[in-house]
């Protein structure tokens, strides 16, 4: 046994250690579920859509289609291109998110769309948040592993500081108020605090110093409330939702739909409340609509989508030992779940209105797209889990931790002889070696179950 | 094996924590879900019906108005389908982008529809009415959340003003306002169907839904008028000609159908625009003055108390009586306005044509005692009262409460002075009656005895196109007997005759026809006790026709500033005349038998 180097012969990008496997189908399969799902509401409310907001009732379901299109190349491309590629150009990536975000800063915007979220380019329009929740998942994880690497996670200067620095530019960009000229879209500011948020987390940054960084931001973001009166507005009405007010009119149609749904719902067909009642009914309302229509039967279907969906993640997370790709994996559980928690805590109520898409199923290209995009990196880690993560977990099942698991026809997901998802058999690394200078114990707490050692 | 702080948690387990949380959430979501939908959705499906299901009143499409001319009825008041603009600022987007789109199309300032749309706890704004289809299409295409159209019926008048103060107008709400609309509201109106239908947020009804209930309107009653109107029309410009002419404040004149109480013309000028009835400031304007204003209306009353006399048998036409020059009546002196006369033998023709008011009181006496006692009163109150039905509205079908009765004293009223006020009763003073009341009466008188109920109405078709003629309406026979009918046209036309020698050539009419007629000058009570010593009403009181009278006028030329003479025969002898032509030249007056 012998310890192997971090992020060489034990990451799955080199593929050395960890035989390419058979993906997690589920996480396409789920997927698609939801996206037909939205589809399906979007095509539904289409005549809605086109008697009270103009267009015909195909524009709206061509143009789905096509962001599906679009989204699904993107999988296939992210699923294709190796992850160390991605590694090697996150800060290219990085550096174009940012561009792309700056554009859509000085780029006039539209009387109808005040903000300055969007990049338009001819009848196309792209919401540069989305590209930058895509880089900075990929820039991030990138960064932390590297510093996990070369043991430097604790380090304040190294680690601490660009992360803040990061965090401080991003909150300048995306939830400073119009009048600072930010985007002033505090939801995805939360979607990207999540994802930064639960890299952390998970890497092992001791809980002291982030509960220390979350205590901050809260303070910063209630002063982001405080001194924006469209979001002061937004957080009065949340408490009293009044179908009267400007404010409050959408918070009370998003209840008025998801409550008269009833049971079964109204129907396919037969929402009223798309009918010009409750605004953006195909895009950041889409929840309250499928409600209306497919009642709570239909809503605890698509939360089990979700949670199925969620559920496939977390099983990838364990069950990755490099940790780049691990952190990719975490980065984008926590955009997709922290973006549906908004979107749908939102439209009943819970938490006050942020426009933000729901995942996979929200009419909105930029959104499919890079959703798309994020499923494709964890579809082609999936390729590269092992149980040796999940195996760590001490009471994690029949195995024990250093016991050679050797599948049984009864345990194994299918017999024949295609590859499995746990090709190999896997011990722990032990903490009897020599640590390698600068690497604390605690640092390879996480690290050390990335590394794969030879079968005995 | 690794020995871990015990207060660091490891990492997996964080994923796990954080997973469980996730969880969590989903709990706490599938709670609240299934509090909205299941425990609550009485209570959102209520919110929702509130929002979303509309009711409406359809309303019936109002009856037009008809009138004859040349023989066949023609539409003198129509409906306009019209849309008036509106906004829901709740649901509004961009009010700038909206308000700078509507403007081009509905004209005013772009700044004050911004405001208007951005109205904050209402959801209902006017932004403009009477806009045309075009243009409600137009405002439709940009398809704007929360703007819409509502269709409004409007009345539309393809005779301009035509007649306008008899007609009245429908007011905003689609309720009759004066005149006929008003007198007719109801049938006009039709039944209003009923919509209840689960609807868009524009209010457009969405495909079947289990809460739609709809009853179909029924549509208004058509009136179809007793007025012609080319006769309306030339009574229009004859009056407007004269009050323009004789500076008056008001002329009003109406033309009667003697042997039916039908009215066919009637008319009063200033009058105004009933598509722009809006913007009249002068509320007086709606009035239809014939109708509204009874007046004292002087010496055409004359004829009256001498078809009472005759009728009593107290006089006979060819009576000859001394008159003294004056009557002292109850310490009052009763002399003739016209200075130059002298006392002498006078006749019942000379009292109509000198319009003798010594005369008139003469005949009142001859009705008592010899004298104005409570024999003559009360005989010339019955005849005045139930017999020319003075002092009591008519019913013509005009606006609610809106005809006058009139008034007429009591021949028992008690205090100082009832014979003299009977005495000026005799001449017409003291009394007041409007010009329709004098109409019909003197029709009642023409016609051989018959007092018609006057009446504009026609015949009403339904909304299923079935037509009820409405008959003449008996109010009283045997008003004045056929001999006392006979003599009272008689003395009308030779009074008629002695006018041309007298001065008046535009009085003749040839001797295909026989026209008579009666002048009046009212003197005008000053309400401060008294009369004005500068202000009168020129009155007139004629017919025309063949071997039998046909058309029965009044004239009322209210307060003349410009004239020469005695208001009666300068300015209302002459509206006469010129209608008394027209209806000769222009409908078919039947000539006397060769």
């Amino acid at each position: 046994m012998s310890a192997v180097p971090l992020g060489r012969r034990g990451s799955p990008v080199d593929n050395q250690s960890v035989r390419r496997h058979r993906p997690d189908y589920w996480l396409v399969i789920l997927a698609l579920f939801l996206v037909v799902v939205g589809l399906t509401v979007v095509y539904a409310i289409s005549p809605a859509l086109a008697a009270t907001s103009g267009g015909s009732g195909a524009h709206y379901v061509s143009r789905q289609l096509i962001a599906i299109g679009l989204s699904i190349a993107a999988f296939s491309v992210t699923s294709r291109v190796p992850l160390r590629t991605w590694q090697r150009w996150q800060m290219p990536l990085l550096v174009a998110a940012g561009l792309a975000t700056l554009v859509a800063l000085v780029m006039p915007v539209n009387a109808l769309y005040p903000q300055h979220r969007w990049i338009r380019l001819g009848g196309l329009s792209l919401q540069s948040v989305e590209i930058l929740k895509f880089a900075l998942i990929v820039s991030v994880a990138s960064f932390l592993a590297r510093q996990a690497a070369s043991g430097q996670l604790n380090n304040v200067q190294r680690t601490m500081k660009p992360l803040a620095y990061m965090l401080l530019a991003v909150t300048f960009v995306v939830a400073a108020p119009d009048k600072l000229h930010g985007q002033s879209d505090l939801g995805s500011f939360a979607v990207i605090l999540a994802m930064i948020g639960a890299m952390v987390i998970v890497i092992g940054l001791p809980m002291r110093r982030i509960l220390l960084a979350g205590s901050i931001l809260a303070l910063l973001v209630t002063f982001v409330i405080v001194i924006s009166p469209y979001r002061r507005e937004r957080v009065t009405t949340f408490a009293h939702p009044n179908c009267l007010t400007s404010g409050g009119y959408q918070a009370c149609q998003a209840l008025i739909a998801v409550g008269s749904g009833g049971i079964s719902g109204l129907g396919l067909g037969r929402s009223v409340q798309a009918y010009g009642y409750l605004p953006e009914a195909q895009n950041d309302s889409i929840f309250a609509i499928y409600a209306e229509k497919f009642g709570f039967i239909g809503v605890m279907v698509l939360l089990g989508l979700f949670v199925a969906l969620f559920a496939r993640l977390r099983l990838i997370i364990e069950r990755t030992s490099d940790v780049f790709s691990r952190l990719v994996v975490v980065g984008i559980l926590a955009w997709l779940s922290t973006q549906m928690i908004i979107n749908v805590g939102a439209m009943i109520g819970l938490l006050p209105l942020k426009g933000i898409t729901l995942p996979f199923v929200s009419y909105g290209g930029t959104s499919v797209l890079f959703v798309g995009a994020a499923l494709g990196l964890v579809f082609q880690i999936s390729h590269y889990t092992s149980f040796s993560a999940r195996n760590v977990q001490k009471g994690g099942g029949q195995r024990t931790m250093n016991q050679p698991h050797v599948f049984s026809p009864a345990s194994g997901r299918s017999g024949g002889t295609r590859r499995r998802p746990c090709s190999s058999v896997y011990s722990r690394y032990t903490f009897s070696q020599e640590l390698p200078p600068g690497i604390r114990r605690n640092d390879l707490r996480l690290t050390e179950r990335m590394h794969e050692v030879d079968s005995p | 094996m690794d020995q871990q702080p015990a207060s660091v948690i490891d990492p997996v387990q964080r994923v796990r924590i954080w997973y469980a949380l996730l969880l969590l959430v989903f709990g706490i979501f599938a709670v609240r879900v299934f509090y909205l939908q299941v425990i609550r959705y009485d209570y959102y499906k209520k919110a929702a019906l509130s929002d979303q299901l509309k009711q409406y009143t359809v309303p019936a499409e109002r009856g037009i108005i008809t009138a004859s001319l040349g023989g066949s009825s023609v539409p003198i008041v129509m409906n306009e389908k019209l849309y008036t603009l509106y906004a829901d600022p709740t649901v509004v987007k961009n009010a700038e982008h909206v308000a700078a789109k509507l403007q081009p199309i509905i004209g005013g300032d772009a700044g004050a529809i911004t405001k208007q749309l951005k109205t904050s706890d209402t959801r209902y704004v006017i932004l403009k009415k009477k806009l045309t289809p075009a243009q409600s299409d137009k405002i439709l295409a940009f398809k704007f959340p929360g703007v819409g159209t509502e269709e409004q019926d409007y009345r539309t008048y393809p005779q301009g003003t035509l007649a306008s103060q008899l007609l009245g107008f429908v007011d905003n709400s689609g309720q009759g306002q004066y005149g006929v609309e008003q007198a007719l509201n109801k049938q006009l109106q039709g039944k209003p169907g009923q919509l209840k239908a689960v609807t868009d947020i524009n209010g457009i009804p969405l495909a079947a839904s289990a809460n739609n209930i709809s009853t179909q309107p029924v549509k208004g009653d058509s009136i179809d008028l007793t007025i012609d109107v080319g006769m309306q029309a030339g009574l229009e410009k004859i009056i407007k000609a004269a009050q323009e002419q004789n500076k008056s404040q008001d002329v009003s004149a109406v033309v009667m159908d003697v042997r039916t109480g039908a009215i066919k013309a009637m008319a009063n000028y200033p009058t105004y625009d009933p598509s722009d009835y809006q913007d009249v400031s002068d509320g007086s304007l709606f009035q239809n003055i014939a109708v509204t204003d009874p007046i004292e209306p002087g010496s055409i009353t004359k004829l009256f108390t001498t078809a009472a006399s005759l009728q009593k048998g107290v006089i006979t036409p060819t009576t000859s009586f001394y008159d003294p020059g004056s009557w002292t009546i109850d310490g009052s002196k009763v002399s003739d306005v016209e200075e130059d006369h002298s006392t002498g033998q006078q006749t019942i023709l000379s009292t109509l044509d000198k319009s003798l008011n010594t005369g008139a009181t003469w005949m009142l006496m001859q009705l008592g005692d010899g004298r104005i006692d409570a024999q003559a009163r009360s005989i010339l109150y019955d005849y005045f009262s139930n017999h020319f039905m003075l002092g009591q509205a008519t019913g013509v079908e005009q606006g609610n409460g809106e005809e006058a009765s009139g008034y007429l004293p009591k021949p028992t009223d008690t205090g100082a002075g009832i014979d003299l006020t009977y005495a000026n009763i005799s001449f017409g003073q003291a009394y007041t009656a409007t010009a329709l009341q004098m109409v019909s009466a003197l029709s009642s008188i023409l016609n051989g005895g018959t007092y018609y109920q006057p009446q504009l109405v026609d015949q009403i078709t339904d909304g299923n196109g079935t037509v009820t003629k409405v008959a003449p309406r008996v109010v009283k026979s045997n008003v004045i007997s056929t001999q006392v009918s006979n003599d009272i046209i008689s003395l009308m036309e030779q009074n008629n005759t002695n006018h041309i020698a007298e001065g008046f050539p535009y009085l003749n009419f040839g001797p295909n026809y026989a026209v008579g007629g009666k002048t009046g000058t009212a003197e005008i009570a000053n309400p401060l006790g008294g009369y004005y010593s500068d202000r009168v009403n020129g009155t007139y009181m004629g017919f025309v026709g063949g071997n039998t009278p046909e058309y029965a006028i009044v004239v009322y030329n209210l307060q003349p500033t410009k004239y020469k003479g005695f208001a009666g025969a300068e300015t209302g002898q002459p509206v006469f005349a010129n209608i008394a032509h027209m209806l000769i030249n222009d409908f078919g007056v039947t000539p006397k038998a060769k």
